[in-house]
């Protein structure tokens, strides 16, 4: 059978089955936080608003904080409990975020939920609504809110939603135990999706390393023409959003466009569980399955609350196995570092990563040996060597309109594979974080 | 506790600038074999005087300029065994030692180092030498094994000779049984002569993934077809002088060649179709060194028009 894919890409840790032995085998369990500390801007757009103040007690899926703005989501109490702090902390952005902290009292009480209805008989009109309404943001990673994601500008007409299962990125298998132990949620899910926006087929991708999730999933789907499971290869990025477009229907986002543009919404699949856990069930986004890995005692896939602390994470895993040098959320490739152990999980960490202080540590850079490695490593056909020479010389117009650095998405491939270990990566997220500064200071 | 913050990748591949060197040092390992066995210990002397003195120059400078040591990344005593393989085996050893110090700084060391050289080190150091000394450095001695044909056709009494382009210039066809000029029975440097072993070489470095195919498929075939256009037999053309070595071991030089599968194409049918220039219409009965050092010259060129379609772009710019 042929797989799907795409041109470049890397094979990351491919001789320890990218990280995922850890965990792979690891039924997904449940955690209950004592506290949980939920920042207001863990979703891409406004902040949110708290409406709730110390000393209130709170629900389990109460609304704790409104929608601010068009692309604004609320957020939901993902414990019973005592509010205890509204406060500003540094988490994991540089400037502090609006967080809300409440300390589980242990009883589970929830607030009385209102489904919309099943798969079938959900009123199609409310589907979007009913998604903004539980607080469900990009899954993945990105946290782009998924009710802006369904519904694209009316110019674009969007035939194919494709649920995103590759899970390429090292360590982690949280989409990985979702979709073994709970596939039916995930085709019901994509079903919903495809009902709101009134789109008649659905391709699910998964990658070939994981032959447990394509049978599960396969099942689910079975006797549905409408939904397709394709069979990914694995390499990284292959989930991706633009990668995993060109490698299931061969089609381009356009540059600076949407993923609407190449006609198709590409939505995770524990976004997809969640949409039909707020659908079917009324509950809005309050937990996660996160990976949590690396050196601490127990790896494990966990459910865990949203605002869960790192240090409460580690703990629900034995602990620390050794004396932690970097922990991140994420992979080992995009993951995003925790200044400190009281950074909690949001609603986009699939993993969360210990590594001790010699893994932490990154090798300095060697003269480069124009290897070109990093040109056919690149999924968006970049020229990261030369992105990088006009990185060192400053030339950041050359880096802008020459050699189109916001194309880049940062997927650290080419850095990994580097064999001198030049910071691409980090000079290019610099590089754009710097066009976008001064293009808004014009 | 005090934790690390950067942005990711957070893992790096194993594969490093030593261990690429250290896959071109395997590879090279049949040719050096073969040479000596074939030219005797007098090439296993050239070889190791010009690697010993490839280290020693790279480790002195550096000393000297107060540089970070590089000698563990393996890259000089690739240059250094690239160099030794590409002299006769009769060279004098303080040509061979004088060769590899030039390749080492003036070439490599005072452009910045590894990476930052615009011709190949070794490459250079031939052509000082051949410019230099033309006469020693075209007199081949032959194989200490040369056997059957190939005998008759030199001469049983000869101690050097030319290599079969000499004749082939001056419009004499010989005739070399094709395992001869296979196995290396035929006069040459101490690296060209033996194809087979630069091929197990070639077949190492497609298989690790060192190089990619492109340079050497499109400058062996573009010297091939040119040659034949010209009339000349296609298979002496490249089985009798230094193209196989060049095309494998110099022109891959990452540092030396073009950035894209594109310029690598463009590089490779360059190389090729200079050395035919050379063979017919310039002084020498050999082009590979000059053809090459040729090309590494118009790289940066080569790698500024060079530019692949960005995705989702329509068109990308120069």
């Amino acid at each position: 059978m042929s797989k799907f894919s795409f041109r470049g890409g890397i094979h990351p840790l491919h001789d320890t089955h990218e990280g995922k032995d850890l965990t792979r085998n690891k039924p997904v369990r449940a955690y209950a936080s004592k506290i949980v500390t939920i920042p207001m801007d863990m979703h891409i757009g406004a902040p949110s608003n708290p409406i709730v103040k110390k000393g209130e007690q709170v629900l389990l899926g109460q609304v704790i904080a409104e929608a601010v703005g068009g692309i604004g989501i609320p957020v939901h109490a993902s414990v019973s409990g005592t509010v205890t702090d509204v406060s500003a902390k540094i988490m994991m952005r540089k400037v502090p975020s609006m967080c809300i902290t409440i300390e589980n009292n242990g009883l589970d009480e929830w607030i009385p939920l209102n489904p919309l209805g099943s798969v079938e008989s959900a009123d199609s009109t409310k589907i979007i609504q009913a998604i903004k309404a539980a607080g469900i943001c990009g899954m993945g990673g990105a946290c782009f809110p998924t009710h802006i994601k369904m519904s694209p500008p009316p110019d674009k007409q969007v035939d194919i939603i494709i649920l995103n299962g590759a899970e390429c990125e090292t360590y982690l298998t949280a989409d990985f135990r979702l979709m073994l132990e709970q596939p039916q949620k995930v085709v019901d899910g994509l079903r919903i999706a495809m009902r709101a926006m009134n789109v008649k087929r659905g391709l699910i991708g998964i990658e070939d390393n994981k032959p447990e999730a394509i049978d599960a999933i396969k099942k689910a789907a079975a006797g549905r023409d409408d939904i397709e499971v394709c069979t990914l290869k694995t390499k990284y990025p292959q989930g991706g959003e633009k990668q995993l477009i060109k490698a299931l229907i061969n089609k381009e986002v356009p540059a600076g466009g949407l993923p609407a543009d190449a006609g198709a919404v590409v939505l995770n699949v524990a976004t997809a569980a969640a949409i039909r856990d707020a659908v079917v069930e009324g509950m809005p986004l309050i937990n996660r399955i996160t990976t949590v890995t690396g050196k601490v005692k127990e790896p494990d896939n966990l459910l865990l609350p949203i605002g869960t602390l790192v240090n409460e994470a580690v703990e629900a895993c034995g602990g620390y196995s050794q004396e932690p040098g970097k922990i991140f959320f994420g992979g080992s490739m995009t993951g995003i570092c925790a200044p400190n152990e009281e950074a909690s999980v949001t609603k986009a960490n699939n993993g969360l990563v210990v590594f001790n202080e010699k893994e932490a540590i990154i090798p300095p850079e060697d003269n480069c040996i124009r290897c070109s490695r990093c040109i056919y490593a690149c999924p968006v056909y970049l020229n990261p060597y030369a992105m990088k020479k006009a990185f060192d010389m400053d030339k950041m117009d050359v880096l802008e309109n020459k050699l189109n650095v916001k194309e880049c998405i940062l997927c650290g491939a080419c850095s990994y594979i580097c064999p001198s270990h030049q910071y691409l990566t980090p000079a290019f997220k610099d590089a754009k974080d710097i066009i976008a500064a001064r293009r808004v200071s014009k | 506790m005090k934790l690390h913050v950067s942005t990711g990748p957070h893992v790096l591949t194993r594969e490093v600038t030593q261990t690429l060197m250290l896959d071109v040092l395997i590879a090279l390992a049949p040719t050096t074999v073969a040479g000596v066995y074939l030219f005797g210990l007098r090439a296993a002397w050239v070889i190791c005087v010009s690697v010993i003195a490839a280290m020693i120059s790279e480790y002195v400078w550096q000393k000297l300029m107060k540089q970070k040591a590089s000698i563990k990344d393996l890259s000089a005593i690739v240059t250094g065994l690239i160099l030794g393989l590409n002299l006769p085996s009769g060279v004098p050893l303080w040509m061979a030692a004088l060769a590899s110090a030039i390749a080492i700084i003036l070439v490599k060391q005072l452009f910045g180092g590894i990476g930052n050289n615009f011709m190949n080190p070794a490459m250079f150091g031939r052509a000082f030498l051949l410019a230099s000394w033309p006469a020693r450095m075209t007199s081949f001695f032959l194989p200490e094994r040369l056997l059957g044909n190939s005998q008759a056709a030199f001469g049983v009494d000869m101690i050097s000779g030319a290599t079969p382009l000499v004749p082939q210039k001056l419009g004499i066809t010989l005739d070399i049984p094709l395992s001869d000029l296979l196995l290396g029975n035929i006069p040459g440097s101490i690296g060209e002569v033996c194809k087979i072993a630069i091929l197990i070489g070639l077949v190492y470095m497609l298989v690790v993934k060192v190089i990619s195919w492109h340079i050497p498929v499109f400058f062996v075939g573009s010297v091939a077809l040119l040659s034949w256009l010209l009339g000349n037999d296609p298979l002496i053309a490249i089985l009798s002088g230094g193209v196989l070595f060049g095309a494998v071991f110099m022109a891959t030089d990452y540092a030396t060649n073009p950035m894209q599968k594109i310029g690598h194409i463009i590089f490779g049918i360059g190389c090729g179709t200079m050395v035919v220039v050379i063979r017919k219409w310039g002084n020498y009965p050999e082009g590979v060194t000059y053809a090459i050092l040729f090309m590494n010259c118009l790289t940066p060129l080569i790698d500024r028009l060079s530019s692949r379609r960005v995705y989702g772009m329509v068109k990308n710019h120069v």
